[in-house]
């Protein structure tokens, strides 16, 4: 029977090897706080399998589990099977998206990243105080939560480099657009050339991230492979931060929520971790760490088209860091400070900062 | 389904507490077995009275009910085959009483195993019979199959630890059976009856737990053996001499064959290895009884025996039975774990008859398995998308229950009957005792509408 849609061409033998075993359930953070089991990881490929089976078609009816996955890929890690779950929704919302089957959220994300040059349809970038466009050895690319959302993180980093004295510039930087390619949509080429172009122009070797996303995006996709082509090194700041003696301490009660997108995405665990231990000898973890550690919900655009549960998911990983009580909650992802701080109680009195926002406070003499 | 009983299902369980849309309908067509049937409606229920009253409800319009946990069953238990109403009970998964002086545990049938074992742990006790799902899989579920897990030679099972039950009978009584107290011989012994019942004669709402201190000290070996024979030799005489392991694992060739298929471990790919582990309060005691346990495998010719020195050895000395599951479920795109269970002194003969099996319906038959109790996992690994290769699985799993019920063995150590082996019960069971399950089940479910279809309770 010829395949009707491009996830059952790319994606079908990994369907059909979902043994149903139901062990994501323990892992799912949309199952965690909803307790649907149409709305895991398995209830996902059972309802894949219909539509490979020809008993259902894709659309509209299937959209509030098909686009409700932050892709954050814990029941990947966890698979008997070894079904990538992630990977398999990617493409599916795809073929959704073809079909005019697509959570309003998704699509308006899309139409946003064609008119403007950033998720949130700002006019003004974030002014940082900084020259841009500069000769450096580095770029640092903020993203775009780190512009227009948590600013105030990425001031604190910026005053960190500066500290260090690192020379990097800031570029007119436009959305890396990634996300797209998560929500069923392509990466914007327009505004991978842009960047491209202006990081290149710089002649810096190295682009330091302050976002995990535009790290894989960078990393991984296709229409970035003009840059490092061109041997430019991309890495996220936790990697650029480790070697450095930073010479600021806390006694706080400090833990570190690993971001999905830097942890089982990418593998990063230790090297943010290093710099924490290093200035926070009251290190604790979280029961949920490293590769087990719980979304914050904010990924996969849950937050957007699903705000609710995206918040609710939030307050699930806090109820850890308060368990072990934390007084501050660290991680290395804007996205995830957001969601994180959207959705701390009032009880919760620990604070909840990026890495280098943090070190910037602690020099500054603003925590201690 | 009338829109009349769904608005009556919405005024018992709440608006947001019921579904009957498409998706929810297709993820409670299935559980971890291959069958598939879709309900026509779902809740998720809070309390016993909300049961009660959806059972009344159910009783007088004669609707199927199913009910379900966390959906791991391995035999087609949860999977609605009538259709009907879904009963999820995942939501009822608070723990309401930890009472160690009475060294017991209330809780909702909801409560996932891990979620009680991470409270327990801290106090220095334990649940036993953990499910290799334990992580998923809910308390009332491990009630209602009477699950086991790796401990059961030493520990027992589900039904060894269940004081008391609340349970909705399918009129939507409620009624209590058992006692919190370790004796009680007051009146007929219910609650083993509603132990491993399937949820065919009612819905379990509370459960009352009996708990073990947990031993703080462990100890682990492993043999191989060149011979299937001499592994069996080998448990037998561990039997005899008195030592009760905690834990005793056998892993077959044609599983080391295939978990070295597919990972680097390069295991030694012998007839048989066996695993043991001892536990107790003091190393002295631990290590005493896996001396015994070394003696008894050199002088059954293992050809090789290691011994933990430290707990990350033992971890690794762990690695080819645990990592077997996700190397079978891997192998292919269709998976039957099967639960076949003989005498401890049967095991090699069963392991043999699993052997010639394999060969005559040409399929891998990788097995693992709790050889301290007699409870083995043949596996099989196929391709569903083939029926003439899913006919071969069918009839090979025909014949090893055959083969197990000949050697004095059952049909399910820890899985359940369900649907996958409701044709073979009488296999296992005389007429009469058929008779009298039948007429259980007739008393207490006279519409017959609870999970319908299963156990070969057909009437």
């Amino acid at each position: 029977m010829e395949a009707k849609y491009e996830f059952e061409r790319k994606f079908r033998d990994q369907v059909l090897r979902c043994s149903s075993c139901g062990f994501c359930q323990a892992v799912c953070p949309v199952f965690g706080l909803t307790r649907r089991p149409a709305l895991n990881a398995r209830g996902k490929m059972l309802v894949l399998k219909e539509v490979m089976d020809g008993t259902i078609d894709l659309g509209d009816e299937l959209v509030e589990t098909l686009f409700q996955c932050t892709t954050c890929a814990n029941c990947a890690t966890n698979c008997p099977s070894g079904v990538d779950v992630p990977e398999i929704i990617k493409m599916v919302r795809k073929d959704m998206v073809k079909l005019g089957s697509c959570h309003p959220a998704f699509t308006g994300m899309n139409e946003v990243l064609s008119k403007y040059t950033n998720i949130y349809a700002e006019d003004e970038p974030e002014d940082f105080e900084r020259e841009r466009n500069r000769q450096a050895e580095y770029v640092y690319f903020i993203g775009c939560v780190g512009s227009y959302r948590e600013d105030e993180a990425t001031m604190g980093t910026l005053d960190v480099l500066d500290r260090l004295n690192v020379d990097y510039t800031l570029i007119d930087e436009v959305c890396c657009s990634g996300v797209l390619e998560d929500v069923g949509h392509q990466i914007n080429q327009g505004l991978a050339d842009k960047n491209i172009e202006l990081i290149l122009a710089t002649g810096a070797k190295t682009v330091i991230t302050g976002c995990p996303y535009c790290f894989r995006t960078f990393n991984n996709k296709t229409q970035y492979d003009r840059l490092r082509e061109a041997g430019v090194k991309i890495i996220h700041i936790s990697q650029f931060l480790k070697d450095y003696d930073l010479g600021v301490k806390t006694n706080k009660v400090v833990t570190y929520h690993d971001p999905c997108d830097l942890g089982r995405h990418c593998g990063i665990y230790d090297e943010p971790r290093e710099t924490i231990k290093k200035i926070a000898p009251n290190f604790v973890e979280m029961p949920h760490n490293r590769a087990e550690a719980i979304c914050c919900g904010a990924g996969g655009g849950v937050r957007g088209a699903f705000p609710g549960n995206s918040i609710a998911m939030a307050r699930r990983r806090l109820e850890e860091a308060e368990e072990v009580g934390a007084e501050i909650v660290l991680t290395e992802c804007n996205s995830c400070v957001h969601n994180l701080t959207n959705g701390r109680l009032r009880r919760q009195k620990f604070q909840i900062y990026t890495t280098t926002q943090f070190i910037n406070m602690l020099a500054e003499g603003e925590e201690d | 389904m009338k829109d009349e009983i769904k608005r009556e299902l919405k005024e018992i369980v709440g608006e947001e507490n019921f579904t009957d849309s498409l998706i929810d309908m297709i993820s409670y067509s299935r559980d971890a077995s291959m069958q598939k049937h879709r309900p026509e409606a779902a809740v998720w229920v809070e309390n016993a009275e909300q049961v009660s009253a959806l059972l009344k409800l159910a009783n007088r319009e004669k609707i199927p009910v199913t009910p379900r946990g966390a959906g791991t069953s391995l035999s087609g238990l949860t999977v609605p085959i009538e259709g009907g109403i879904v009963l999820d009970l995942a939501k009822m998964n608070k723990i309401l009483k930890i009472s160690i002086e009475d060294r017991l545990v209330v809780v909702q049938p909801g409560v996932v195993y891990t979620a009680l074992e991470k409270e327990l742990t801290p106090l220095g006790f334990f649940f036993p019979p953990d499910p290799a799902s334990g992580k998923v899989a809910t308390l009332g579920g491990n009630v209602a199959t009477n699950a086991g897990g790796i401990k059961g030679a030493k520990y027992g099972t589900t039904r060894d630890y269940v004081l008391a039950l609340q349970i909705v009978l399918p009129d939507g009584r409620i009624m209590r059976t058992g006692s919190n107290c370790m004796k009680s011989v007051s009146g007929y012994d219910m609650t083993r009856l509603f132990v491993g019942s399937e949820g065919t004669l009612g819905v379990i709402t509370e459960i009352t737990l009996k708990i073990d201190p947990k031993p703080l000290r462990t100890a682990t070996a492993l043999a191989t053996f060149e011979d299937v024979e001499d592994a069996g030799r080998a448990v037998s005489a561990i039997m005899r001499s008195g030592i009760l392991p905690s834990v005793l694992e056998v892993v077959d060739r044609q599983c080391l064959i295939a978990i070295n298929q597919n990972t680097t471990l390069n295991l030694p790919e012998v007839a048989a290895i066996l695993l043991a582990e001892t536990d107790g309060y003091t190393e002295e005691e631990t290590e005493y009884q896996l001396d015994k346990v070394i003696e008894i495998f050199k002088q059954n010719k293992a050809s090789s025996v290691r011994r933990a020195a430290s707990q990350e050895e033992a971890t690794a000395l762990w690695t080819a039975r645990k990592s077997a599951y996700a190397v079978m479920a891997r192998v292919n795109n269709g998976l039957l774990v099967e639960d076949t269970t003989v005498p401890m002194s049967k095991v090699a003969e069963m392991l043999k008859a699993v052997e010639e099996i394999s060969q005559k319906y040409n399929l891998k038959i990788p097995t693992v398995g709790h050889v301290g109790d007699g409870n083995l996992h043949p596996t099989i690994s196929f391709d569903r998308t083939n029926p003439e290769e899913v006919e071969r699985v069918e009839k090979a799993a025909a014949e090893m229950y055959d083969r197990a019920i000949k050697l004095g063995g059952t049909l399910s150590g820890e899985h359940g009957i369900g649907l996958d082996k409701a044709p073979y019960l009488k296999w296992e069971h005389d007429e009469v005792a058929m008779d009298m399950m039948l007429t259980f089940k007739r008393t207490l479910d006279p519409n017959n509408i609870l999970n319908p279809g299963k156990m070969a309770l057909e009437y």
